[in-house]
């Protein structure tokens, strides 16, 4: 305010001249004093409390019997966890000023974009090789990685556990250190190993417990068998196989024969006899020669009521009676010798009795065996029965080096474990084939009627 | 107040039952999944007693299970892995559905895998339960390591399935359990013993896979049988290799382990791996003997005494203990022809060594031409190069030597003979009251001698030497023929010295019968009394009386069946006589014939000279 006296004519023609003599402080003291409230807030909004502190303490002396209480350190620490550290104090902004710009466009740090130079350098660094090497350092790293991760996952096959000694299957259930101090009863129950629950597992049935995996070979089918044991073998696979054949027979008797059989011209002349029933036959001058006039004339002669005379009623009457009376003293005179046969009926009756008895038996017997050697019905389809092995003659060499292949072990496993009841024989079902539907797109469709208009149009001889 | 009405089968079978289909929904799995975890767990499906009402009313035949196994699968770990794994499914379709290989490539190789040990000990809580139930198992994993990998079995299963199958074999071989052997047509039957138990199992015979048709048999189940197997196979090696003082796992050669599948090993040259595998002996734990052989059986008095069965025990015992050093210090050279596996590992089981052709296959230890070869194992008619101080033989010498627990004589497995039948093993003992021909009776026990010795015994045991040679004559090329013809020779001396003995016999009284008289003088003489001995007539007499007696004593309950089981004993009995008095005449009519013929021959000698 002081310069404005001296008064002075000063050229004011240029922006830098006019800046040089223009006294501009008092507008910059203003702004000055604008950005100050901007940034502390209005000076007259302010409260009381803010700006004014009530002096309590007097001019600088400072009483002694304040007890102040130490903090502990642990907890100077603690209560500066809330705190905003120091050391990132620096980043946060420091004016209370909002930014003006709302959306600042991202700016890439340097050397995410690769200039000129870089590029250079790049290109240098890949004819070196160097970049190559990376690759293939990067590539190793990935395998060792994977066939780490591999063998992880073949720990499984190492078996390095003696399951039937120390050792118990890992991961399964909470070990047994823990359990005293933080695992709840009832965790420990939900975890528990499932040979240790208090629900067993039922024991099996008696088909899989009984039969044997693997059965004991009848003798017979040796590479090299003896004659006797190779016979009984063959007598076994015939008898299997004339069930075969008198169980096919039976189905096939009371199926396919229980209906007439007609040939294809029998049916077809069935068919037109059938259907020109009660037309006019076509003139046959055969059939019209044996007929020798128009006369009718019936096949069998007609019927006549003949009465019998008294005589032949009587003689009729007396020889029924007679007839009756021989068979009535037949029975009376078989009573008569009926009483001397008593004992050697009775005998007979028992003998059969026990005849019969001995047969019921023996049926229940074989009944009860065949059920103990049948697979358990599991399901609704019945396993295949067990075949003895056919071993031909023929295929019989006698040594080591030309024996073949007579049974196929996979499937004769496979009927093992249904015939012990751990299979339900089931038929394999085969996936249908979907069958499309095929078609023509409307524009690609060739009919009849576009060949002939072709043919037309282009004027080809047929 | 009227009680609450009980609906229909809330209890008894209608409630102990459960459908397959209430099953899957209990449990919430797919069928796929049940299916897979009823075979780990050993669950199978029942019949019931009376199906209509385990049915529930329904009819047909349901697949049932039994309510208490599906409530024993609730409580199953591996159930959530399972419903995991499906969720672990559903992100692979995703990703093949999206088109993004690379995550379905990397899903498909961290395919989590389930851990089944705990099952194993679940089902088997000992180790005599495990090795109980090996047959299945055994049978199944050897099956298994021939087979390629297949659509629907895993490829590593294969390849778990040889390398387990190898380590049993070594197992058996450092044990020497091996009992008997059978070569069937369907593969070689092997009978082993661990503990007290006897496992049986079949190996196929070595061939070209073949193709299975799809409607036989179901794959995918069979390899999830297979998955189990593996499982507990692998862990009964483990103890057994540890209870054999043997690092487990054993090092063996390339071509066991799926990592070094791609080298591309052709079949021929991984089967001869795996027999070079077998040659060589696992390595022992540092600082540990060999097993100690088991002590002598101790005799306790237990409460069916029985001395007869304690012997017959004790027999057994000595006759196994024989049988483990069957082949021990001999040399076997097996020719090319020869199936190399079973021989090679029978042969070890014994304690043998035994060697091949080195140019055609790895894992040879000893030439062709070493010297201290004892056999040679031939399957073909003839040889052009023969060595002397060696017997060549064909392999059934070796199954029948195992299956009878000695050395065979060579004489009728030589090369080119025509061998004798291969019995099986397996008949069962308890049918003792059997025909039997003297020739097998023979067989069985070196120290038979025929009954009837003194006068149709030097016929029998003539006849079986008659048999011998002709079974000789073909085999011309015999590496010993001199020590046979001078055998035969020597036999023949022997038969004739007896027959003239026999000759005498008829001339003269018997000889026996003087010598008994003349001991008889000798004893006629006034000697110091003696105590009153028991007549053994008496004794008899009195002890079949006692044993009328007790026979009345035997329940009415048991009265029939006991009729029947004597009826059939001397029925039995009859047809043995017989059958042995029929062999007998038909011996005599034979040596009879002979005699004559012989006789004849004299004859006609001494006419000749004398002309």
């Amino acid at each position: 305010m002081t310069e404005t006296k001296k008064k002075k004519h000063v050229s004011k023609k240029n922006k830098k001249a006019w800046r040089k003599h223009c006294d501009i402080k008092d507008v910059e003291n203003f702004l000055e004093d604008q950005r100050l409230e901007e940034r502390l807030g209005k000076f007259e909004t302010k409260p009381d409390s803010e700006i004014f502190i009530i002096d309590t303490g007097g001019d600088g002396i400072k009483t002694e019997d304040e007890d102040i209480k130490p903090i502990s350190l642990k907890k100077l620490r603690r209560s500066k966890l809330g705190e905003f550290p120091k050391c990132f104090e620096i980043l946060l902004p420091d004016s209370k000023v909002q930014d003006p710009n709302t959306k600042r466009n991202t700016v890439k740090p340097v050397g995410s974009k690769p200039t000129a130079f870089s590029k250079l350098t790049d290109k240098r660094k890949y004819e070196k090789g160097i970049y190559q090497k990376k690759i293939e350092d990067a590539r190793r790293n990935r395998k060792m990685a994977l066939q780490k991760k591999r063998r992880a996952k073949q720990v499984r096959q190492n078996f390095n556990l003696d399951l039937w000694g120390k050792d118990l299957p890992d991961s399964k259930t909470i070990p047994s250190t823990l359990c005293d101090e933080f695992i709840p009863p009832q965790a420990q129950l939900h975890n528990v190993l499932p040979e240790q629950r208090l629900r067993q597992k039922p024991p099996l049935a008696q088909t899989l417990v009984t039969r044997a995996a693997v059965d004991v070979p009848h003798p017979g089918v040796s590479y090299n068998p003896s004659y006797q044991e190779h016979q009984e073998l063959l007598q076994e696979v015939v008898q299997h196989e004339q069930k075969l054949i008198k169980k096919e027979q039976h189905l096939d008797r009371v199926t396919t024969k229980m209906f007439k059989k007609v040939t294809a011209a029998e049916k077809e002349n069935q068919w037109r006899e059938e259907m020109s029933e009660g037309l006019p036959k076509p003139h046959n001058p055969a059939e019209h020669d044996s007929e020798s006039d128009g006369e009718y004339k019936a096949i069998n002669p007609p019927v006549k009521n003949k009465k019998k005379d008294h005589k032949a009623r009587r003689k009729q009457k007396e020889r029924l009676l007679e007839k009756e009376r021989l068979k009535r003293e037949k029975i009376d005179k078989k009573k008569i010798t009926d009483i001397y046969k008593l004992r050697k009926l009775e005998s007979s009756i028992k003998k059969g009795e026990r005849v019969r008895e001995a047969q019921r038996a023996q049926r229940a017997a074989r009944r009860a065996a065949r059920a103990r050697a049948a697979p358990p019905a599991l399901s609704a389809h019945p396993a295949p029965a067990p075949a003895p092995p056919l071993v031909a003659p023929a295929q019989l060499s006698g040594d080591l080096r030309r024996v073949a292949p007579a049974v196929n072990l996979l499937r004769e496993r496979f009927e093992s474990l249904q015939h012990r009841g751990a299979l339900a024989a089931s038929k394999v079902m085969m996936k249908k084939k979907r069958k499309l539907k095929s078609y023509f797109k409307p524009g690609h469709k060739v009919t009849d009627q576009d060949v002939q208009k072709f043919i037309k149009n282009h004027n080809i001889e047929v | 107040m009227v009680s609450k009405k009980k609906k229909k089968y809330s209890s008894g079978e209608g409630a102990q039952f459960m459908t397959r289909k209430a099953a899957l929904k209990k449990l919430q799995l797919s069928l796929k999944d049940f299916r897979r975890i009823c075979i780990l767990k050993g669950i199978y499906p029942r019949e019931p007693r009376n199906r209509k009402r385990a049915q529930k009313g329904a009819g047909g035949i349901k697949t049932l299970y039994h309510t208490k196994d599906i409530k024993f699968l609730l409580h199953e770990p591996i159930i959530w892995k399972l419903r995991e794994l499906k969720v672990y499914q559903q992100k692979i379709r995703r990703a093949r559905a999206q088109r993004e290989y690379g995550k379905m490539r990397k899903f498909l190789r961290d395919y989590p895998e389930i851990n089944i040990d705990h099952i194993v000990k679940e089902r088997y809580p000992t180790f005599v339960d495990a090795l109980r139930d090996l047959d299945d198992c055994l049978t199944l994993c050897f099956l298994f390591s021939t087979f390629p990998s297949l659509k629907k079995v895993p490829r590593d299963q294969s390849f778990l399935c040889r390398r387990l199958t190898v380590e049993f074999m070594h197992a058996v071989i450092a044990a020497k359990a091996l009992r008997k052997v059978f070569v069937s047509v369907k593969g070689f039957y092997y009978q082993v013993e661990f503990e007290g138990q006897t496992i049986t199992w079949i190996v196929p015979h070595h061939f070209s896979f073949q193709p299975q048709s799809k409607d036989e048999v179901d794959f995918k189940i069979m390899a999830t049988f297979v998955e189990f197997y593996t499982m507990m196979l692998g862990f009964v090696n483990f103890k057994l290799y540890h209870s054999l003082n043997l690092v487990y796992p054993p090092k063996l050669p390339i071509g066991f382990s799926s990592e070094k599948d791609k080298d591309l090993i052709d079949e021929q040259s991984y089967v001869s791996e795996r027999i070079a595998a077998m040659n060589i002996s696992p390595a022992k734990i540092e600082g540990s003997n060999e097993v100690e052989e088991l002590p002598e059986i101790d005799i306790f008095p237990t409460e069916d005494n029985d001395p007869q069965k304690l012997e017959e025990a004790k027999l057994e015992a000595e006759k196994i203990k024989k049988l483990k050093t069957l082949f021990k210090g001999l040399k076997f050279y097996i020719n090319r022809e020869v199936p190399r596996e079973p021989l090679v590992f029978i042969i070890r089981c014994f304690g043998g060594e035994c060697s091949w052709d080195k140019d055609h296959f790895v894992g040879a230890t000893f030439d062709e031409t070493d010297e201290t070869i004892a056999y040679q194992i031939v399957d073909r008619p003839s040889m052009d190069k023969q060595y002397l101080s060696r017997y060549y033989i064909q392999p059934q010498w070796v199954f029948d030597s195992v299956n009878t627990r000695t050395l065979l004589p060579i004489n009728k497995y030589l090369i080119g003979a025509i061998l004798p039948p291969h019995l099986s093993p397996f008949v069962d003992t308890i049918k003792d009251q059997v025909y039997i021909p003297p020739e097998e009776r023979e067989l069985n026990d070196p120290n038979f001698k025929p009954l009837n010795a003194d006068s149709s015994g030097s016929e029998i045991e003539e006849a079986s030497d008659e048999d011998k040679e002709e079974q000789n004559e073909p085999d011309s090329e015999d590496s010993d023929a001199e020590r046979a013809i001078t055998k035969q020779y020597q036999q023949e001396v022997d038969e004739d010295s007896s027959q003239d003995e026999e000759e005498n016999d008829d001339d003269d009284l018997d000889p026996e019968k003087k010598k008994l008289a003349k001991e008889k003088k000798k004893s006629m003489r006034v000697t110091t009394g003696v105590t009153h001995k028991e007549h053994p007539y008496q004794k008899e007499i009195e002890d079949k009386q006692a044993f009328r007696l007790r026979e009345k004593l035997v329940r009415k309950k048991h009265r029939n069946l006991y009729k029947s089981m004597k009826a059939g004993q001397e029925k039995r009995k009859k047809e043995i006589w017989l059958l042995r008095k029929k062999r007998r005449l038909h011996d005599e009519k034979i040596k009879d014939e002979k005699k004559a013929e012989k006789r004849k021959q004299k004859m006609q000698a001494l006419e000749a000279t004398s002309i």
